[in-house]
């Protein structure tokens, strides 16, 4: 390669680097507000170098009591991801290795939850739960975040699946071993990763959902997202606590988005493509 | 021979059972409950009314409901314009992530992915921060720069839609990229070996070859992102609240109020049966185009 050629790759890649990073100004403003004092939050121009101070992740988590509510994000997350597993990871087996009467059918089912707009199921699931003393409840939240989870169980795991050949199954049974004997000893060792990989989407995707924790749960069972716009009051806004929930909401998502990068976007586009 | 597909047939309901029994409970039987409720005059500010039958009474009044139209028209804008601009910064993101590779790749892409991993209500706050008329880094950089801009374009329903899309771009367009950037890297190396041979230049070979290589991708990224958009409520529900006036009010927040501000129940579960059907709609359309064309691949 020329020397010209090389200064000019090498221009486009701090422009496009500079360009990422700006684009990411938002986020870091976030994180940056969340270790500043209300005064410099507040201070114009924006200062970019200041004290930091964990006051603010003091002040909201244990005086004003958010971490009841990241425990409780926790606690629904943790369930919403093993029932997800548990009911979708047999089925999404079944779909990669049998052919059942009506099984399309199930299948358009499950993409249906996906196109479903969430405010469609938690109305009804309002005055059911309402009805079955279950608002506030964490059954209630549990159930309902598993509905979404469970079709993307099977939508993710059904592609994990289909890579392991049918051959290693076959030649499990012919040595005496039943379906349920080969997922759980063939089937699922081999697709650990991708559990591994699809329980982190599972718990992101309650992590983060808002609406229908917000319809469901109550004052002992909100979620972080359900609890944050608490701090906009009235009296004002609490900027730098909100800074600093935001901040605890999304830097765990984060890290275990990077853990699985790889799968990212077979987690995202998960049904859409094979 | 019939016997042993029989058993087969057992072996798979045995699989399915746990999922088809939990789907029905907790969303067939809503869904069906709702239904019904879209035909009762169900209301939280009149006892009693959750018995009164009114049939289609609800339907016909969505029809008349100058301001559920108005949310549609909304959602529309908002759907058509943050999916566009996705799409074309997202293809633009991917073509340059795919020009490098090995641990630069992988870092690129990691910083590119951050946004869309924020929690939708976070997006929301940040963005609201940004843009506080007092102290947010957007009006001193309008005064910095002395820009010719609003600076409080909430406060302005075109602007403020304005500002909604940006926030969904923001968010989403990292998902665009990060679909198109795995359909170039799937992409089969012959044709370009082929153009480059015939002498073909670099626009020839990007909308002759990249773009139809690309297609069924970006096909596939439209429809998941404009559904996606269509389900928009935190952003709107934190940032705007639907307003000024209800110049952001997207259709789940309109539903939303209508259920749980207004508690108009059985208007609002007719509103979610109407939601419903429009989005069946486009769940058969996408299977007819994309699952449709796989199993016959």
């Amino acid at each position: 390669m020329t020397k010209k050629a090389l200064a000019i790759r090498r221009t486009v890649l701090i422009i496009f680097i500079l360009f990422i990073l700006m684009y990411l100004i938002p986020y870091f403003w976030l994180i940056s507000t969340s270790f500043k004092t209300r005064v410099e939050a507040f201070s114009i121009p924006p200062k970019l170098i200041f004290k930091a101070t964990i006051k603010n992740y003091r002040m909201v988590f244990i005086e004003k009591n958010f971490g009841k509510n990241l425990l409780n994000s926790m606690i629904v997350a943790f369930f919403v991801t093993s029932i997800s597993l548990i009911v979708g990871l047999p089925s999404a087996y079944a779909f990669s290795r049998f052919r059942m009467k009506g099984d399309k059918i199930l299948f358009f089912y499950l993409l249906g939850t996906r196109f479903t707009p969430v405010i469609v199921l938690s109305l009804p699931l309002y005055f059911i739960m309402a009805d079955l003393r279950l608002l506030n409840s964490f059954i209630g939240i549990i159930l309902a975040h598993s509905a979404f989870n469970i079709a993307f169980v099977v939508w993710m795991m059904k592609g994990f699946f289909d890579t392991i050949p049918k051959e290693i199954d076959e030649s499990a049974r012919v040595d005496g071993c039943s379906w349920l004997g080969s997922f759980f000893r063939i089937s699922i060792p081999l697709t650990a990763h991708g559990i591994a990989a699809t329980s982190i989407f599972c718990a992101i995707n309650s992590w983060n959902e808002f609406l229908m924790a917000f319809i469901l749960t109550g004052y002992k069972t909100a979620t972080l997202p359900v609890a944050l716009p608490g701090l906009m009051t009235p009296q004002g806004t609490f900027w730098g606590q909100i800074a600093a929930v935001g901040s605890v909401i999304t830097i765990p998502v984060l890290i275990f988005a990077f853990i699985v990068q790889k799968y990212m976007v077979q987690g995202m586009s998960a049904g859409a493509i094979k | 021979m019939s016997l042993k597909v029989d058993s087969k047939q057992r072996t798979a309901l045995m699989f399915h059972i746990p999922a088809i029994v939990l789907l029905t409970l907790i969303t067939m039987v809503p869904l069906i409950y709702n239904l019904r409720i879209s035909f009762y005059d169900f209301s939280l500010t009149r006892a009693g009314s959750r018995d009164i039958f009114v049939g289609l009474e609800n339907y016909k009044m969505i029809l008349s409901d100058h301001e559920f139209w108005n949310s549609m028209w909304v959602t529309a804008k908002f759907v058509i314009a943050s999916t566009f601009i996705q799409l074309v910064l997202g293809v633009i993101i991917a073509l340059m992530l795919n020009y490098y590779s090995g641990s630069l790749n992988r870092l690129l892409t990691s910083l590119v992915m951050i946004p869309m991993m924020v929690a939708p209500l976070v997006v929301g706050l940040m963005y609201s921060f940004i843009l506080n008329p007092q102290f947010g880094l957007y009006s001193f950089l309008v005064d910095l720069f002395h820009l010719n801009l609003s600076k409080t374009p909430l406060s302005a329903g075109g602007s403020a839609l304005f500002v909604l899309i940006l926030t969904d771009v923001w968010e989403w367009t990292p998902f665009m990229a990060l679909m198109t950037l795995a359909a170039l890297k799937a992409a089969p190396i012959e044709p370009y070996e082929a153009a480059l041979i015939d002498g073909a230049n670099r626009s020839q070979i990007f909308f002759r070859i990249t773009i139809p290589l690309i297609r069924p991708v970006i096909a596939v990224s439209i429809i998941l992102r404009g559904v996606e958009a269509c389900k928009v409520f935190d952003k709107a529900f934190i940032l705007t609240g639907g307003g000024p006036g209800n110049s952001t009010e997207v259709i789940d927040l309109f539903t939303y109020r209508e259920a749980f501000v207004k508690y108009n129940f059985s208007y609002a579960a007719a509103l979610c049966v109407v939601l419903f059907i429009i989005m069946l709609i486009f769940g058969i359309l996408y299977w007819n185009f994309v699952i449709g064309k796989q199993s016959n691949d």
